[in-house]
């Protein structure tokens, strides 16, 4: 039953993000209309971005019962990785133009020394980090995106579930992970710009000429067939022998190691994999927020992400992209400061101070009154008739 | 001058220990009359011999002048030449007083009277006179000030008043200081090196910061360049071109500087001295625009030194040539080797033993450290390590116990009370707010744990968020009490905050309290027996509801209290909590869950890692708490349940 309904929220899915895509560009700046404004547009993108990772965050915890808290470590990775070569080629660019100026054409060891001073002097150096080594190739720059989140994931995980941490145990170690991770970027001796973080990610090189309001579109598009593909690549792989397994893992960890299956090994692959899509998701995301900086992978955005996928439902795709929409699209609503204060004649609710309130209590009321989230409404609806046929 | 001061010295003490009758008698007005002149309008180079004049009086009000002189307070009555004070300078007219009995003798208006300004040379020369006096004050405050300007400012002439002082001084900081002094004057002035090097050993084992500056100061070195190794010098090293010491570009920079080699020629000089040869868009033969590699580069300006118009640049066989044909050293700016070889024996001795106390400070800061660590972690092990709630509300409750902290701070002035009512308050806040939440969320979730760690976490946010409406985003301060903030100091390596001993204390009582309430009381004993079984438990007569909220409640107080230490010396905001709540509970899992001992264990060893990683590299916290956390992950991978295990049923799982 479940196979079937996941299967059925395939072509549901991609119809809807195909629409919502369509009608976002006809609405656009760039393309269209123009009453969805370029910075909505990125938004919007970023939220599709932001849904890609509670997507793989529910492979890893809806599925195979993985708490990880630290996969938006993976996530700051990819845009790190990225962000590197977008700051490098674009900085690159200035410089080229501003040593054109000079008497003697440059030559290309300058113009590497001027870029590196020019990226690095804000932490006091003025030679290129180890890390930077391929921040001026793209394609080993794509690579490095999917590989550094896999490789970290790979040997975390390789070490964890070898020695069976698991439950809690795993939450508490997975946010170590990140927390060291943003403890060591935000030191100026690293190599990332320390709490400078990478900034200037929104201007693609060579396309300076192109409007932030055609970019924004692109961005969105990469980053809605990116869901696309990972939501039809993550039913696939659910629906199957794998998916029984590590749903298997899920209910009883021990019961699918007696059947003999090589337990480690599934989660180790799903963690990896997980670890890689977030990789992904943050390449796209940072782009069209333009900076990224370690405070993005303190411990607590990795939380976050555990509640999106709660609130939306665990345990059905469906469920972690409407709980990932829904609350980073109202949080972007009532924390904007859009939304009307509402007067109580005494006191004057404002949304902007409220919100997080209201954020915190509602996290409580989803866990004590709807276990399955939002996705169990969805649950409620369509298996409405099958309840009269049991009559 | 100096040699004046001694003999003017040596009558003093005469003059003081003999005594001193004639000087008893006369009156300090007419002594100063005798050099009126002098003292009215001195000069630099003749004031000395008044002073040692005046001083060799012995008069006892001779001091409290020359103190009133040197800071421009004496003043000069125009008609009769008498030396007078007044009472406020600034007063019209002015109050005369006497300089011997301090009564008023008069009033006068500003053109009657002269004020004394002495310049600053001869400023500075009352006060090294007027150092004998200090040294010999009665107040010990006195004594140290006039040390410190010997220290800074040291002369010959202070040597024997230093050395006297040193025979009767039992007050044993200055003590303690005028053994660091003395020898410091003796290696500064002495003309034996014998002398010099029983000062230096004089100091061996003393390793208070101004013994080792007065020796570091006597080992300085500067770095020079000559053809052969010179004679006269005292070399401290020699130093190989290419090696750590001297990296190769900077002793080819020595060479150039001492005018022994011709400079290189940077890129970017290069460049300039092509930029500036442009002939026709060519640079020697080569057009410009291919000038965008440094071959071509070289090439253009081969061809400029060629035709003359720019400076040859050194080839490598050249410059290898030169940096062998000089010999690079460290010479010391003392030139006696005896004395330098002393000194350095010595400061090594004094290092060897610095290191052992810092070993020392270093566990003092680690286990202060630990005691931090413990306290914030020690609710948490209840809450999580006894009934596996994964609270991640456990900061909120740290951070409203600093915040009670604070708000009984602004309703009760006096510090110390304020925090005898806070400590007991605060438990009794988060212990209510505990109660609170473990009735009405908490206990639905029993069988569900990873589901309170959102629901918690949900609270975290939202407890956090209303503190700030409450009491907005910027830092509240909470002070400690006078009594606590001070440090104690053993030397001048080794010293420790009180507030750090107090935390200490802290740690230890509500360990030691747990202990025992967990251990030794009913209802530690139903608390174990809940936790382990709840039905079984329920069937012996336990309430397990009521169980589960104490402890919970119980878990969350501790927190409060917690807080309101740790709020203490950290900044009262509303997201403090978030600083601690991943290291307490990395401290709990790495201890053991389920056993308080084991989170002493593990706080001990988290504390006093981080600060031996400090330890290795210096000034990087963030670097130290990193590997700090990777430790822990590795550490994880070998003792999955902690260092203290439970074993058998009471694991579960």
């Amino acid at each position: 039953m479940s196979v079937f309904s996941q299967n059925r929220s395939v072509p549901i899915f991609i119809g809807i993000l195909i629409l919502f895509a369509l009608g976002v560009t006809v609405m656009s700046e760039a393309y269209g209309t123009g009453s969805i404004s370029t910075s909505f547009t990125k938004v919007l993108g970023m939220t599709l971005c932001l849904c890609l990772a509670a997507l793989a965050m529910d492979l890893v915890w809806g599925y195979c019962g993985i708490l990880s808290l630290g996969h938006f470590a993976f996530f700051g990775l990819g845009g790190y990785g990225f962000g590197m070569w977008l700051m490098t080629a674009r900085t690159e660019a200035v410089v080229r133009a501003n040593l054109a100026e000079g008497v003697i054409p440059a030559t290309e060891a300058e113009i590497s020394d001027a870029t590196a001073l020019q990226i690095f002097s804000v932490v006091g150096a003025e030679d290129w980090p180890w890390m930077w080594a391929a921040s001026d190739n793209l394609f080993l720059t794509l690579v490095l995106i999917v590989a550094v989140p896999g490789v970290l994931a790979l040997v975390f995980g390789w070490f964890a579930f070898r020695s069976r941490v698991t439950g809690v145990y795993l939450s508490i170690l997975t946010q170590a992970m990140t927390l060291a991770l943003s403890l060591y970027l935000f030191q100026n001796d690293t190599g990332l710009r320390g709490n400078n973080g990478l900034s200037g990610l929104q201007n693609i090189p060579g396309a300076a000429e192109i409007g932030q309001d055609r970019i924004s579109i692109w961005f969105f598009w990469a980053s809605a067939v990116a869901l696309g593909l990972t939501y039809i690549g993550a039913a696939w792989l659910i629906s199957g022998k794998f998916g029984n397994i590590i749903r298997g893992i899920r209910e009883n960890e021990q019961r699918v190691r007696f059947l003999g299956y090589r337990v480690e090994a599934y989660k180790l692959f799903i963690f990896t994999l997980t670890g890689m899509l977030c990789g992904v998701a943050g390449a796209l995301y940072y782009p069209q927020a333009g900076i990224i900086n370690p405070d993005e992978i303190a411990p607590i955005a990795s939380i976050y992400l555990a509640v999106w996928v709660a609130i939306g439902g665990r345990g059905r795709l469906y469920g972690a992209v409407i709980g990932a929409a829904v609350v980073s699209l109202l949080s972007t609503y009532f924390t904007g400061g859009r939304a009307p204060d509402i007067d109580l004649g005494m006191f004057v609710i404002d949304w902007v101070d409220w919100w997080p309130v209201l954020l915190g209590v509602g996290f409580v009321l989803v866990t004590l009154f709807a276990p399955k989230g939002l996705g169990g409404l969805v649950d409620y609806i369509i298996r409405k008739p099958s309840r009269e046929d049991r009559q | 001058m100096p040699k004046r001061l001694i003999v003017a010295t040596a009558m003093l003490a005469l003059a003081f220990f003999a005594g001193p009758v004639s000087a008893q008698d006369r009156d300090l007005q007419d002594i100063l009359q005798e050099h009126t002149e002098q003292i009215a309008d001195p000069s630099r180079r003749t004031v000395g011999e008044t002073l040692d004049a005046l001083v060799a009086t012995g008069h006892p009000g001779l001091p409290g002048f020359l103190t009133r002189w040197q800071s421009r307070e004496a003043w000069l009555r125009n008609a009769d030449g008498l030396f007078i004070y007044v009472e406020d300078e600034d007063a019209d007219p002015l109050v005369l007083l006497d300089i011997s009995t301090g009564e008023r003798i008069g009033e006068a208006g500003s053109r009657e009277v002269t004020q004394l300004r002495p310049n600053g040379g001869v400023r500075r020369v009352i006060g090294s006179a007027l150092v004998q006096f200090q040294l010999n004050s009665d107040d010990p405050e006195v004594r140290l000030e006039a040390l410190e300007a010997i220290a800074d400012d040291p002369e010959e002439s202070f040597l024997p008043l230093v050395e006297e002082r040193l025979e009767v001084e039992e007050d044993p900081t200055i003590r303690a200081r005028l053994e660091v002094v003395r020898p410091g004057l003796v290696i500064a002035f002495a003309e034996e090196d014998a002398a010099r090097i029983a000062a230096i050993e004089t100091l061996d084992g003393n390793v208070s910061l101004a013994a080792r500056a007065i020796l570091n100061r006597l080992l300085t070195t500067r770095r020079d360049v000559a053809a052969d190794v010179p004679g006269d010098e005292n070399i401290a090293r020699l130093l190989v071109p290419g090696s750590d010491a001297l990296p190769r570009a900077e002793a080819y920079d020595m060479l150039v500087e001492a005018e022994l080699a011709p400079p290189l020629i940077l890129r970017a000089e290069q460049r300039d001295v092509l930029a500036a040869n442009i002939i026709d868009a060519r640079v020697g033969g080569i057009p410009v625009q291919s000038l965008n590699t440094d071959a071509a580069r070289d090439t253009a300006y081969a061809a400029l030194v060629v035709d003359g118009l720019a400076d040859p640049i050194p080839t490598e066989a050249e410059i290898a040539a030169v940096l062998e044909a000089n010999v690079f050293f460290d010479a010391y700016r003392e030139p006696s080797q005896t004395v330098t070889d002393a000194a350095r024996a010595t400061l090594d001795s004094i290092e060897a033993r610095v290191g052992v106390y810092r070993f020392f400070d270093l566990s003092l800061d680690g286990i202060s450290l630990a005691s931090i660590y413990f306290l914030a972690a020690i609710g948490l092990a209840i809450t999580f390590g006894v009934m596996g709630v994964i609270n991640m509300a456990h900061g909120e409750f740290i951070m409203i116990g600093a915040y009670t902290g604070y708000v009984v701070q602004t309703l009760i002035a006096d510090y110390t009370l304020s925090i005898a009512v806070a400590l007991p308050l605060a438990f009794l806040v988060t212990f209510a707010l505990g109660v609170l939440m473990e009735r009405s969320v908490i206990r639905w979730l029993y069988h569900r744990p990873l589901e309170t760690l959102l629901a918690t976490f949900g609270m975290s946010i939202a407890l956090q968020q209303i503190i700030r409406q409450i009491f907005g985003t910027q830092a509240r301060p909470f002070t400690p009490p006078d009594w606590l903030a001070g440090a104690i100091t053993v030397n001048d390596v080794v010293s420790i905050s009180s507030i750090r001993i107090a935390i200490f204390i802290l740690a230890a009582i509500f360990f030691v309290l747990l202990w025992l309430i967990l251990n030794r009381t009913r209802l530690g004993l139903e608390v174990r027996a809940v936790t382990q079984n709840p039905a079984m438990a329920a069937s012996m007569g336990i309430n397990p509801d009521r169980i589960n909220m104490l402890t919970f409640g119980l878990g969350s107080g501790i927190a409060g209290v917690a807080g309101v230490a740790i709020g203490l010396f950290a900044q009262v905001t509303p997201d403090m909590g978030a600083n601690y709540i991943v290291q307490s509970f990395m401290t709990v899992v790495v201890g053991g869950v389920g056993n308080i001992f084991g989170t002493l264990i593990g706080s001990g060893m988290i504390g006093g890692l981080q600060k031996a990683i400090e330890w290795l590299n210096p000034s990087n916290t963030l670097a130290a708490q990193t590997y700090m956390i990777l430790f822990v992950i590795v550490f994880i991978q070998f003792r999955p349940r902690g260092i203290i295990a439970l074993k058998g049923r009471a694991a579960g799982d």
